[in-house]
């Protein structure tokens, strides 16, 4: 854990985690018994829905709840379902989790609806099949006729501290990298792709094909919203800075770099390159597939928790802990941290002194000292007119440096929902 | 199988950088030391008697409020005892038990449990307790008088009452350099200014106070000090003399800089230690008080807030 340093004058810096120049090869971990899929769709009608308990499921098959929704998953292994229920995910979103029995790897079976589009690549296929793809890339963005997208950015840096996952993929597979954005040029008619890379990474990613941008270092510089801001600040953008809103479309490095291999071979790739942190810090690449419980790589790397600990899923900036080992891997699951108990630092039950030490590392200027007085004391809506709730970014760095330990993020989090689901239900009730 | 594994599960972030409140007040109150142990040699028992008695009654004045609202206790923060050692360290040594534990009554009580708290409070509370009691026992902290029975081998007058009355001309037998070493009468832990100086370097340095508002608030004592002191060099001692002399020392490093009343924002920042600087000597300079310190830090307190108004634009808001 990076701690403050001794002469806190300076400003506090993060480092993102630069990929090591032996980085050995990711370690393939397999699904041992089953699968599990959570698909971002409420189960609530059971006689409509598509799914029974005993179906059988193929290799790259498309697990969808009710006809036509735009959320579905992708079934990494054959098998058959043995569970279906509803899930209540992170901030109360209502999911759909699917449990399969996996096949044996003798005798998996392979779908073949893609194999039958995949000569004649179009956006209606990718986002009729691959947004299931690891990396989970989201071609719903190019469907909205009133707000075109006018440029792709592919990252090739990762999101939050410790990770490696979307360097590896500059680093190791700039090629199928650059055969992702030459398909993507092609099914999009977008010319203006722009590849995003950490400095030590540039020379490489100047095969892709795209033109290349650098980031700096620090975290959090790779945020897509900070990317916008300052690295494509010639991009007319109209003023507003929300990323579904500016033109501009995001695909992690790994999701192009999918898409390009399901194109070429007709082949559906679903092993997640998830970058895994053990309890003693290492780092190692595993290549996983998706829907994988977290029990079955714990046990391939000979790694054990005890009561106490803690499981990150995502970077220790912006993941989500989970509270069983049965957790699977999702597309976008990019890294898992084990945290042993001693390391979990204890959030704290005092008022916010005004140090100002949030203040000064918010990315987004945002007067947290101010907000998070109106926040504690459940005051969202005063927090969102005149203290810019809704320019965080979400970066989790307020948390990182508070004096008095305050979750300043979580409230953040939980005032951003509860004012989105206040605004669905009037709109939907109006 | 059922699963009994319980692990932790939080939100993120799932780091931290490990500072903390309580290592805070415990930097500051070892960076105080500088300035007190030499206050305690040159006072003897005394003023060790009246700065433990200070530093107690206000962790009690805590703990009896603690219970009183039923709160979980908070003295372990160490912000009380901070709050305790920098009252006792404007105070003289004389100061009787009673008017220590009455001014951490008002420092802890008035001043920040009844605005809500640690981060609450609108003034520094150790600025506000003095200066309520300087109003009430005004005598008790006439240095002059109240250090009589002392002999020092150097000038025992209070350095800023001489210029006051007889103007710089007066202040001429002190020489910086006595000054600096603490040689002049006054507060237990605000004579000693190498003492202060050293100390508040090291809470910027590891950033435990904010530079911006020392430096300001010092720059805006010479600068204002200079200008009347050109103005009329008989009149008005130079910037050297109001640097070292009266609280303005322990006012840059340790009461202007107090967090809950102190802005957060750069700007805003230079522009509340200047204020307060220049405020100090105005009042010393044509006021009636003696020293402008405590007046002018409780003024710069109340217009924080206006001031922190001063700030760069959220991300996403307009162009
Ligand atoms: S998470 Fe905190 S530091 Fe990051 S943008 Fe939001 S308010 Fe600022
Ligand atoms: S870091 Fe924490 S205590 Fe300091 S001003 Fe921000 S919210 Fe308040």
């Amino acid at each position: 854990m990076i701690k403050r340093s001794f002469f806190g004058l300076v400003k506090p810096k993060l480092q993102y985690e630069i990929i090591d120049d032996a980085q050995p090869e990711p370690v393939n971990i397999n699904a041992s018994e089953k699968i599990m899929l959570y698909i971002d769709q409420p189960y609530e009608n059971k006689a409509n829905s598509l799914l029974k308990i005993g179906d059988q499921v193929k290799n790259g098959q498309k697990i969808e709840v009710v006809k036509d929704a735009d959320a579905y998953m992708l079934s990494s292994k054959s098998g058959q379902i043995s569970n279906i229920s509803s899930f209540v995910g992170f901030m109360e979103k209502k999911l759909t989790a699917v449990t399969i029995d996996i096949d044996d790897q003798a005798n998996q079976l392979l779908d073949d609806s893609f194999k039958d589009v995949y000569k004649t690549p179009s956006m209606e296929n990718a986002k009729d099949l691959l947004s299931g793809l690891p990396g989970k890339p989201d071609f719903d963005v190019f469907f909205h006729p009133d707000k075109p997208i006018k440029s792709i950015v592919v990252l090739g840096v990762d999101g939050d501290l410790l990770t490696t996952t979307n360097q590896w993929f500059i680093k190791n597979g700039i090629i199928s990298v650059k055969t992702g954005i030459d398909l993507l040029r092609k099914i999009t008619g977008i010319h203006d792709i722009i590849l995003i890379v950490p400095q030590h990474l540039a020379q490489v990613a100047g095969s892709a094909g795209a033109t290349v941008k650098t980031v700096d270092s620090e975290y959090p510089a790779a945020h897509p919203q900070l990317i916008i801001r300052h690295i494509l600040a010639d991009k007319n953008l109209g003023g507003n800075d929300i990323a579904s809103n500016s033109g501009i479309a995001f695909f992690s490095a790994e999701a192009v770099s999918a898409i390009g291999a399901a194109y070429k071979t007709g082949q559906i790739p679903l092993d997640k390159i998830v970058t895994f942190i053990s309890k003693d810090g290492n780092k190692q690449l595993v290549s996983v597939p998706i829907g994988t419980p977290l029990q079955d790589i714990l046990s391939q790397l000979n790694e054990s928790l005890n009561d106490g600990d803690r499981v990150i899923f995502g970077g220790p900036m912006t993941g989500v802990a989970v509270y069983s080992p049965d957790f699977p891997v999702m597309p976008d699951t990019d890294a898992i941290i084990i945290q042993d108990k001693s390391q979990v630092v204890e959030r704290a039950d005092v008022a916010c002194i005004n140090c100002g030490e949030c203040v000064r590392v918010c990315p987004a200027n945002i007067q947290i000292n101010q907000l998070i007085r109106f926040l504690e004391a459940g005051q969202y809506e005063e927090a969102a007119d005149q203290y810019d709730l809704f320019s965080c970014i979400e970066c989790g760095f307020c948390s990182f440096v508070c004096e008095s330990r305050i979750p300043v993020f979580q409230h953040i989090k939980l005032a951003k929902h509860t004012l989105e689901s206040m605004n669905a239900a009037e709109e939907n009730n109006a | 199988m059922p699963n009994t594994l319980k692990l932790t599960v939080s939100h993120a972030p799932f780091w931290h950088n490990g500072s903390s409140i309580s290592s805070k007040s415990r930097n500051i109150l070892l960076a105080s030391l500088l300035a007190v142990v030499p206050g305690c040699y040159q006072y003897g028992m005394a003023a060790v008697g009246v700065v433990t008695m200070s530093i107690a009654s206000a962790i009690i004045w805590e703990l009896l409020i603690n219970f009183i609202s039923r709160r979980p206790i908070s003295v372990g923060d160490g912000n009380a005892a901070l709050i305790g050692m920098i009252f006792a360290m404007m105070l003289p040594a004389t100061t009787p038990w009673w008017a220590v534990v009455t001014g951490t009554f008002f420092a802890v009580v008035i001043a920040k449990e009844i605005f809500g708290g640690i981060g609450a409070n609108p003034f520094n509370p150790a600025v506000l307790a003095m200066t309520i009691l300087m109003l009430s026992w005004g005598n008790l902290f006439d240095f002059n008088a109240a250090l009589l029975n002392y002999s020092f081998n150097f000038k025992a007058v209070y350095p800023l009452v001489l210029s006051k009355s007889f103007g710089a001309h007066a202040v001429e037998p002190f020489a910086l350099m006595d000054l600096l070493l603490g040689k002049q009468i006054g507060g237990i832990g605000s004579t000693c200014g190498i003492g202060l100086i050293l100390g508040g370097v090291y809470l910027i340095l590891r950033g435990f106070i904010r530079w911006e508002v020392c430096f300001s608030f010092l720059a805006g004592i010479i600068i204002a000090a200079l200008c009347f002191n050109i103005l009329n060099p008989e009149l008005y001692a130079g910037p050297g003399f109001h640097l070292l002399t009266g609280y303005t020392m322990i006012g840059a490093f340790f009461l202007a800089t107090e967090d809950s009343s102190s802005p957060v924002n750069f700007i805003p920042m230079l522009i509340y230690g200047f204020l307060g600087g220049a405020l100090t000597i105005l009042i010393r300079n044509i006021g009636t008080h003696i020293d402008g310190v405590l007046y002018a830090i409780l003024i710069i307190n109340l217009v924080n807030p206006l001031l922190d108004k001063i700030r760069p634009k959220a991300i996403g808001k307009g162009v």
